[in-house]
């Protein structure tokens, strides 16, 4: 397995919703919103925070535990003060008892957004 | 503060206006001189007088400032406001001997028509109280009620009674707003 | 109106000799405790920051999260309920540049953000972060040293959360001590508790915190003169002639709490005019009788009022439950509420929330008349030589009974001034003493009352 994907159990998923897990590029949160799986860089682009220690808001908000900005899971997009710059996402496929992160290729909804975004985690 | 505003078109015209603009004024007379009998009987039967202490809450909060079933100053039917009424005319009621100076001012009154015969009037109002040397207490608020014609004239359903203060800066509060 | 320093002439003057403020054997008290500012700051110190304090009724925060912020003393407190149930307190200042946390009366939060810099901090104070943070990673910032000041212990009897902020008092059973055994009577009639109806009703009174506090320790004299029209106005009668009946009445105190209480079951329930609430308390008299005893049952809702020392009280019957929180020794700010059995049927809890504010608020019938007669109490102090008279408290000196198994120190009759003294005995002995381990032990909690 290359260090440029991320293998992760299902069994390891936290049910809360949100999960950190770390890789070669540094933490990583893990999301599963209605069967889907998602995930992005574990850090707020806003300030130090654990995006996984938050809460999921409305079903596909993701809001820092430390001042309460949100950011859109599936695209990375920041929705809520103080949030500004985007979250890197990266691409999750579904094997079945597993998830395979790659941490070189975004997500599907983030490439629709068009941003360049910068780095945080 | 309930921000709900009935429809330009649906506004009394200027003649009810003035009508009901003028019970207004002398329910803050009838307040002023202390005519407590002549003021109940400006209520309905089935009067609702409510003000609500206004709590501190953030404005994601789903309970608001002002909520039914919370802290109130008056939360009162017919029968609350005649037993405030009969402690005020009591000889013994030694907070009100020597009397209070009333002033209730009373403006920008607006009235809807309601249900037949019935109106939804808003005003606001400042009321200002002075008792011996220097005890000065004043109250600004909004009051949204619903005018009922009575007789030749009308008779109040309901009162709501916004004020600003959280703390009420008033060792009591006596007299109605 | 907020009291500083300065307002007070008399506080660039030394505070007088505690001793020579109190003569109680004799029946006598200074006046200068309602008006000099040097001893207010003293209380400050020595009642307020040392004593527990009332700060919220288990039911104001059911979820985790949840929040209200009050004051004990001066201070302004955030108390949150935690995620595994506990509760702390916290002062609501952000440890950076001092400004304000939480500005609202109550809430549900997942974090307490201060609006100046960002800092933020989770519900059990730590700080989280900042706005900006990576400002601070050079600096070798620690965010462990910075969290929301706590106060120094919390706790809770049948549901009523106090708090202190000396880290040396007793603990709270031993505080409450044989208060305890009465405070059962209404707080635990059924084994379900109570809880806080409705919200809470903040007013100002212009008055020295202790004139309050003492008429709610032991002045069941003045509701028949000050509450007369109050009483015609809500039952058609003046209020009944409680000291032609001393043998059915009592005060009990115990280290500065007091309740004086008539054995009436009902009497101050009554005063609401609804006939449902005394109807409530009548059929609930026996349940509580087999429960705890005889004696107790009749206090549940009887003519009757308590303060716990320093400055939380209440009128059971009535059910109206406030703190008078201190604002200088010529104001205080009074926070209202209403407590009703969480078992009562929810028509029951509606009555005793409208009833008790139409009766005790600002704008109650009974209430009313007592804000003048705090005000100027305190007030008339204002003059020179007025201040230096003595004020008398010697109202049934010789009513101390003995052998009757009640805990606490128990006098016949609940027209008295014993339970005041022993009130300004506790003040007395803590504004004295530089630290808990030298307040004298007057009365120590008997065993029954654990």
């Amino acid at each position: 397995m290359s260090q440029s994907v991320l293998e992760i159990n299902k069994n390891d998923l936290s049910p809360e919703g949100v999960s950190r897990f770390e890789s070669a590029l540094g933490p990583i949160a893990v999301y599963e919103l209605d069967g889907a799986y998602y995930a992005t860089q574990d850090g707020c682009t806003h300030a130090r925070a654990s995006l996984s220690e938050g809460e999921i808001l409305d079903g596909e908000l993701i809001e820092c535990p430390v001042h309460g900005g949100t950011f859109h899971i599936p695209s990375g997009r920041a929705v809520g003060f103080p949030c500004k710059t985007p979250l890197r996402t990266y691409k999750v496929s579904d094997a079945g008892a597993t998830l395979r992160i790659d941490l070189e290729c975004e997500a599907a909804a983030a490439c629709v957004r068009g941003e360049t975004h910068v780095h945080g985690a | 503060m309930n921000a709900s505003c009935a429809a330009a078109d649906s506004a009394v015209d200027i003649t009810l206006h003035h009508r009901i603009t003028q019970f207004l004024y002398r329910e803050a007379r009838l307040l002023d001189g202390e005519c407590w009998d002549d003021w109940l009987a400006l209520m309905a039967d089935d009067i609702h007088y409510w003000m609500p202490m206004p709590e501190n809450r953030r404005r994601a909060d789903s309970m608001k400032a002002y909520e039914a079933g919370r802290g109130a100053l008056f939360d009162d039917g017919l029968l609350d406001l005649s037993r405030r009424v009969a402690r005020f005319k009591q000889p013994s009621a030694w907070a009100e001997d020597p009397p209070t100076r009333h002033v209730h001012v009373v403006s920008g009154v607006e009235a809807f028509h309601a249900a037949a015969g019935e109106y939804i009037v808003h005003s606001t109002f400042v009321n200002y109280r002075s008792r011996g040397e220097r005890d000065n207490d004043s109250l600004v608020g909004r009051r949204q009620d619903l005018l009922r014609v009575h007789a030749n004239d009308f008779q109040l359903a309901r009162r709501t009674i916004y004020i600003t203060q959280s703390v009420l800066l008033a060792k009591n509060l006596n007299t109605f707003l | 109106m907020t009291a500083r320093m300065a307002d007070f002439h008399t506080s660039w003057i030394e505070a007088p000799k505690l001793e020579r403020l109190m003569d109680l054997e004799n029946g006598r008290m200074s006046r200068l405790v309602f008006q000099h500012g040097g001893l207010y700051e003293q209380e400050l110190e020595r009642i307020f920051a040392r004593c527990w304090l009332f700060v919220a009724h288990d039911s104001q925060i059911p979820k985790a999260g949840d929040y209200i912020t009050t004051y004990m003393g001066q201070d302004n407190v955030i108390i949150v309920r935690q995620k595994d149930g506990s509760v702390k307190g916290f002062l609501n200042s952000c440890p950076h540049r001092g400004n304000k946390v939480c500005f609202a009366d109550a809430g549900n939060a997942r974090q307490f953000i201060c609006n100046y810099h960002g800092w933020s901090f989770a519900i059990d104070g730590r700080l989280k972060g900042m706005h900006a943070s990576e400002a601070f990673d050079s600096t070798g910032f620690d965010p462990a040293g910075h969290g929301l000041h706590p106060v120094a212990q919390i706790d809770s009897y049948r549901g009523l959360i106090f708090a202190t902020l000396d880290p040396h008092a007793p603990p709270l059973a031993e505080y409450l001590g044989d208060m305890r055994y009465y405070l059962d009577a209404v707080f635990d009639m059924d084994g379900e508790g109570t809880e806080f109806v409705g919200g809470c009703v903040k007013s100002v009174i212009r008055c020295n915190w202790k004139l309050a506090a003492e008429n709610f320790v032991g002045d069941a004299l003045h509701a028949g003169w000050t509450h007369d029209s109050g009483a015609r106005a809500m039952v058609g009668e003046g209020v009944g002639e409680l000291h032609k009946n001393p043998q059915q009445s009592y005060q009990v105190n115990f280290n500065g709490h007091g309740w004086e209480f008539n054995q009436d079951i009902i009497g101050n329930c009554a005063s609401l005019g609804d006939k449902e609430l005394v109807k409530y308390l009548y059929a609930l008299q026996p349940h509580v009788a087999g429960r705890l005893d005889e004696f107790r049952s009749r206090m549940i809702g009887s003519i009757s009022s308590c303060t716990l020392f320093p400055n939380t009280s209440f009128l059971p019957g009535q059910n109206t439950f406030r703190t008078w929180h201190p604002r200088g020794p010529q104001e205080i700010e009074v926070h209202i509420w209403t407590f009703v059995n969480k078992s009562a049927p929810p028509d029951i809890k509606e009555r005793w929330r409208k009833g008790s504010m139409l009766t005790f608020s600002p704008s109650g019938v009974f209430e009313m008349d007592d804000g003048e007669n705090w005000e100027y109490a305190t007030r008339t102090n204002e003059g020179y030589l007025t201040r230096q008279q003595d004020l008398y408290i010697g109202l049934g000196g010789n009513t101390r009974v003995y052998d009757t198994g009640l805990p606490g120190n128990v006098h016949q009759g609940q027209v008295n001034e014993a339970n005041q003294r022993a009130f300004y005995q506790r003040w007395l002995d803590l504004m004295g003493s530089a630290s808990w381990a030298e307040v004298p032990q007057r009365d120590v909690p008997a065993e029954a009352s654990v």
